[in-house]
């Protein structure tokens, strides 16, 4: 879920940057206490470095980064997951994939995935970090209350979101039937103009407090003097929010986008939770039709070459990200 | 709050420029609070609700909100449900996953921080890289990596992958994290405990392990909730139900019976009480630990 980088989007809070500047001092001590000390300490201590990583390494290695591999080598075979030799085809999987048509329904259901699920989630919880630092009263209870949606599991989350788009008894429909909407009362699950829609908006109510707490958290440093001082020359709580206080959060505005942009190239859970890409595959992301054709339809090979496809995506959102912060500052 | 001080400041020194509109302004603020507050506790008063039903009223309309009380629910689903018995297996398989994260991430982390060996970037590297691979980047070869190794359905076939950090928070977050504290912590008192003899591991364990205890004790909170709330991880490599935890128990119980809606929202309740609990009791912890995760990246 957190995203690396050397640096730190920290300049915001004073802490942060206190804490770095410390922490950059330390190691620099620490670099030139050790590049001053002789050979048999430097020999203790990489006996004792690697007596320290190698157990935490080693799990990480097997579990993590060999499967990781193995994803690649998989992406090349043909493989169904039950004979014993993998067919070896080459770049076959990824021609394949540029052909297949539900491969382009499930990217663009991705892309609207993490269009609306970033985009949404952001300016919700935008508004409401700046709404609660703005002499708020309740802070606590009001911060509290929107982080519990995010510690939620995501399998209850699914099934209350199920019951609230139930055709017969969900809310929902009762609203609108109570506004006279009727005409627009469905099973919102099962309708494939709705379903995906109606996903994201649960995966939404999931995030968005996160995002509120990130925002509200890095708001924390912005100095209220200057803002008031917008506020003496007349300015607008609309033109602060625009012109002082969102460019002095700027840093962690755009890193918890990315965090959750990047979430979503990967999103299987709640797709698998609440409509299983289904009707048809009026819901199907690239993650859960990674999964069905692995696990479901025996093209392991295939379901390989579709997970890298969506491990490149990621990447490059990191990346980009991350150039995109470098220039920022 | 740091902010107090600013709060009254900004009430008194400024002149608002037009008392009508600043009061307006401040009740649609309450409002948009207020709204938002509402949609986040509809759902979770459907479940505490739902969980209440009585099963012999429950037709007429399920989701009518505290129309009975019937906490036997609850009752029915621990035994007839067997949410008891997903529930200790999740216990079972939550609490190594959080010992072995700290411990192996406290280790390998002090050891990038303060020690200097030949490699050492890369390792850190090779760690973050962890932090950025989805699971959908590995969950296929895991798969019949686990089945070759025997350990499919046991609980190890979650503990590990979940250690490692293949679900998210592991080793990797734990590294990245803890990391960060013992670059921050003064040199001083593991230079003196060094004088006076200590080995590397005792400077280590007696100096800088107990100050890093509030980072331990957001690594904790974090790797807890991830662990508890998983659900592909047993979804793909626990397919039996005698490990079966909470996260995909319900799953089949709710896809299986999709008409027991009391039964299915005591299960979702039992499921979401400890997180819940635990948040409000660690939200500090909590907090930090997300917004550190993200503010430092």
């Amino acid at each position: 879920m957190a995203l690396t980088g050397s640096s730190v989007a920290t300049d915001q809070t004073a802490e942060g940057s206190r804490k770095a500047t410390i922490g950059k001092r330390v190691n620099e001590a620490g670099a030139r206490r050790k590049a001053g000390s002789g050979g048999t300490i430097r020999g203790a201590e990489l006996r004792t470095a690697a007596l320290f990583i190698a157990p935490g390494f080693l799990l990480y290695a097997v579990f993590m980064l060999f499967p990781f591999i193995q994803s690649i080598y998989y992406s090349f075979t043909d493989w169904n997951g039950a004979t014993v030799n993998m067919p070896f085809v080459g770049l076959a999987n990824y021609i394949d994939m540029f052909k297949d048509p539900f491969l382009w329904s499930a990217g663009w259901h991705t892309v609207v995935w993490i269009v609306v699920g970033t985009s949404v989630p952001v300016a919700i919880g935008l508004l409401l970090a700046l709404l609660l630092w703005s002499n708020t009263k309740f802070v606590v209870f009001f911060r509290t209350l929107y982080f519990i949606p995010f510690v939620i599991p995501v399998i209850v989350t699914g099934i209350v979101w199920g019951w609230i788009y139930h055709p017969l008894f969900g809310i929902l429909n009762s609203m609108l039937e109570f506004v006279g909407l009727d005409s627009l009362t469905r099973g919102w699950l099962g309708d494939p103009n709705t379903a995906l829609v109606a996903v994201i908006v649960a995966a939404i109510w999931g995030s968005f407090g996160f995002v509120t707490v990130v925002l509200f958290a890095g708001l924390q440093g912005v100095d209220r003097g200057i803002v008031e001082a917008a506020e003496v020359d007349g300015a607008s709580w609309l033109q602060r929010s625009r012109y002082v206080i969102i460019p002095m959060i700027a840093p962690v505005l755009t890193l918890v986008t990315a965090i959750t942009l990047i979430g979503g190239f990967a999103v299987v859970d709640y797709i698998i939770i609440m409509t299983q890409g289904g009707p048809g595959t009026a819901s199907e992301v690239l993650g859960s039709y990674a999964y069905s054709k692995a696990f479901e339809q025996n093209s392991v090979g295939y379901g390989a070459t579709l997970s890298i496809l969506i491990t490149v995506l990621s990447l490059v959102a990191a990346v980009a990200f991350l150039r995109f912060r470098e220039r920022e500052r | 709050m740091a902010q107090a001080a600013g709060r009254s400041a900004s009430q008194t020194a400024v002149a608002p420029p037009g008392r009508a509109r600043r009061a307006g302004g401040t009740i649609l603020k309450y409002v948009i609070l207020g709204f938002f507050a509402l949609i986040t506790i509809y759902p979770l008063i459907l479940v505490v609700s739902t969980a209440l039903k009585d099963p012999l009223r429950i037709t007429v309309n399920p989701f009518q909100l505290f129309s009975s009380w019937h906490p036997q629910n609850i009752v029915d689903a621990w035994r007839i449900g067997q949410f008891g018995s997903f529930f200790f297996n999740t216990v079972k398989i939550t609490v190594p996953v959080v010992v072995l994260v700290v411990a192996l991430s406290v280790l390998a982390a002090y050891a990038l921080a303060r020690l200097n060996f030949p490699g050492k970037g890369l390792v850190f590297l090779l760690f973050t890289l962890g932090l950025m691979i989805p699971f959908t980047s590995v969950m296929i070869p895991l798969f019949y990596q686990l089945r070759d190794m025997g350990l499919l359905g046991s609980i190890w076939a979650v503990i590990l992958p979940a250690v490692a950090g293949s679900a998210g928070f592991g080793i990797p977050l734990g590294v990245f994290l803890m990391r960060g504290f013992y670059l921050d912590l003064p040199n001083e008192l593991a230079e003196a405990a060094r004088v006076d003899g200590a080995t590397e591991f005792q400077v280590f364990y007696r100096v800088m392990l107990p100050l890093s205890a509030p980072g331990v004790a957001v690594l904790s909170v974090l790797v807890f909730f991830q662990t508890w709330n998983t659900f592909l991880l047993p979804l793909l490599y626990l397919p039996g139900t005698e490990n079966r935890p909470l996260a995909t128990g319900l799953y089949q119980f709710a896809a299986g019976r999709t008409q027991d809606y009391g039964l299915i929202a005591a299960g979702a309740l039992i499921m979401a009480v400890p997180v819940l609990v635990i948040f409000l009791i660690a939200q500090r912890q909590f907090v930090k630990g997300v917004t550190t995760g993200a503010l430092k990246g």
